[in-house]
């Protein structure tokens, strides 16, 4: 009797599992190709303002955009000129400040991206991922 | 009450023969550009195997970086195109995932919305670890030092480096083949200055490849009550400056 009911239990785990792979299968195509941006690393708009003249803000989008509108004092790099921006951006950086990165939105992939790089190739610690990036900004600041 | 059941099916089995559907040949194309290049650009391929028309309401890339271009607005039934995603390298390297998301006016949603993936891998043709060396004023002028490493098809022999600034002496110790440190020392540690250090290659011979490291003397660490406050909630901080290097507050 016991044996039958976990039996049973398998069979129904085995049957609710099949629409799952079915799914996961039919939409393998559409999987997100990145993890999430871990909570350490991002930063709120909030917290980030409160940071002061502590922290220094990167505006990891395309020139145009940078030169459309930005958080003032935000300094423009982006992968597309990184080696000419990058020599731009390290005379204003110093090792107590907090670098707060941001791009268009929390989908996009360009501020995580620099953050990676100050990270892995500059070795600069305390850098940030804005939450909600540019858009994020900009409704708290209307 | 056959009449109504006989009306559904035969509408349901009208919709189903005038499906629009477009038929992707590929939705992931994996590109790998050679050093140099500087773009890389993926051909989407598609036919409409359905019986209607196809519009396409948007085609949007997740990135600045990518530029998309459908070659027409309607697809009629039969027909073959392309949407082209052009992929601007830029300064970037190692794996580059882009996706391109393509609406249609396809009644069936799970066709109307597809996701095309352009994945480039850039060769990273020398290694850098770290770019960026930094020591804080007044700091003592010790020697840091930069690992590089040739990529296998990036077959470097000999590397040179010059600097526009006469702070910083900087000198190139080889390693294994393909392998190099370059120490740099500022000669002054007094006051807030930078350089940049350009690296260059001895291959490929017509074109040398430029690479440029970073070193700074960056402004002193303030006090600690002078610094911005951090909220309870906020990520943990990190001290950035070395354990064994003294802030200029407790010199």
């Amino acid at each position: 009797m016991k044996f039958r009911a976990v039996g049973e239990a398998f069979v129904i785990l085995a049957l609710a599992c099949l629409p799952a792979i079915g799914e996961g299968f039919y939409f393998r195509d559409k999987a997100s190709w990145q993890s999430p941006i871990p909570e350490s690393e991002l930063v709120t708009v909030d917290q980030a303002r409160a940071w002061g003249s502590g922290a220094i803000w990167v505006d990891a989008r395309p020139d145009n955009e940078f030169a459309a509108d930005h958080v003032p004092g935000a300094f423009s790099l982006n992968e597309d000129r990184w080696n000419e921006l990058l020599r731009q951006f390290l005379p204003n950086w110093s090792p107590d400040k907090k670098v707060v990165v941001y791009c268009s939105a929390q989908s996009c992939n360009a501020a995580r991206d620099v953050a990676k790089r100050l990270r892995d190739e500059a070795q600069l610690k305390d850098v940030f991922v804005l939450k909600g990036g540019w858009e994020e900004w900009g409704k708290k600041n209307r | 009450m056959k009449t109504p059941i006989l009306t559904f099916t035969l509408s349901i089995l009208l919709a189903v023969a005038a499906r629009a559907e477009l038929k992707w040949e590929q939705n992931i194309i994996e590109l790998h550009p050679s050093a140099g290049d500087k773009q890389a650009v993926a051909h989407f391929k598609y036919e409409n195997v359905g019986k209607t028309a196809v519009h396409f309401k948007s085609v949007k890339a997740s990135c600045g970086c990518t530029a998309t271009q459908t070659q027409k607005e309607v697809v009629n039934p039969g027909e073959k195109g392309e949407v082209t995603a052009t992929f601007n390298i830029g300064d970037r390297t190692g794996q580059q995932v882009k996706t391109i998301t393509v609406q249609t006016d396809d009644p069936n949603p799970t066709q109307a919305t597809m996701i095309l993936t352009l994945k480039a891998n850039i060769a990273q043709a020398l290694e850098i670890k770290p770019t960026f060396v930094y020591w804080t004023s007044g700091e003592e002028p010790k020697t840091k030092k930069i690992s590089l490493k040739a990529a296998k098809e990036f077959p470097a022999k000999d590397i040179t480096i010059k600097s526009n600034s006469q702070n910083f002496e900087s000198k190139i110790v080889p390693g294994k083949p393909g392998e190099w440190t370059v120490e740099v020392t500022p000669k002054d540690t007094s006051h807030p200055m930078g350089t940049a250090l350009l690296i260059q290659t001895d291959y490929p011979k017509e074109a040398p490849k430029s690479f440029y490291v970073n070193a700074q003397i960056t402004n002193p660490m303030p006090p600690p009550m002078l610094r911005a406050p951090v909220q309870s909630n906020a990520p943990a901080v990190k001290t950035a400056t070395p354990a064994a290097i003294p802030s200029p507050a407790a010199r």
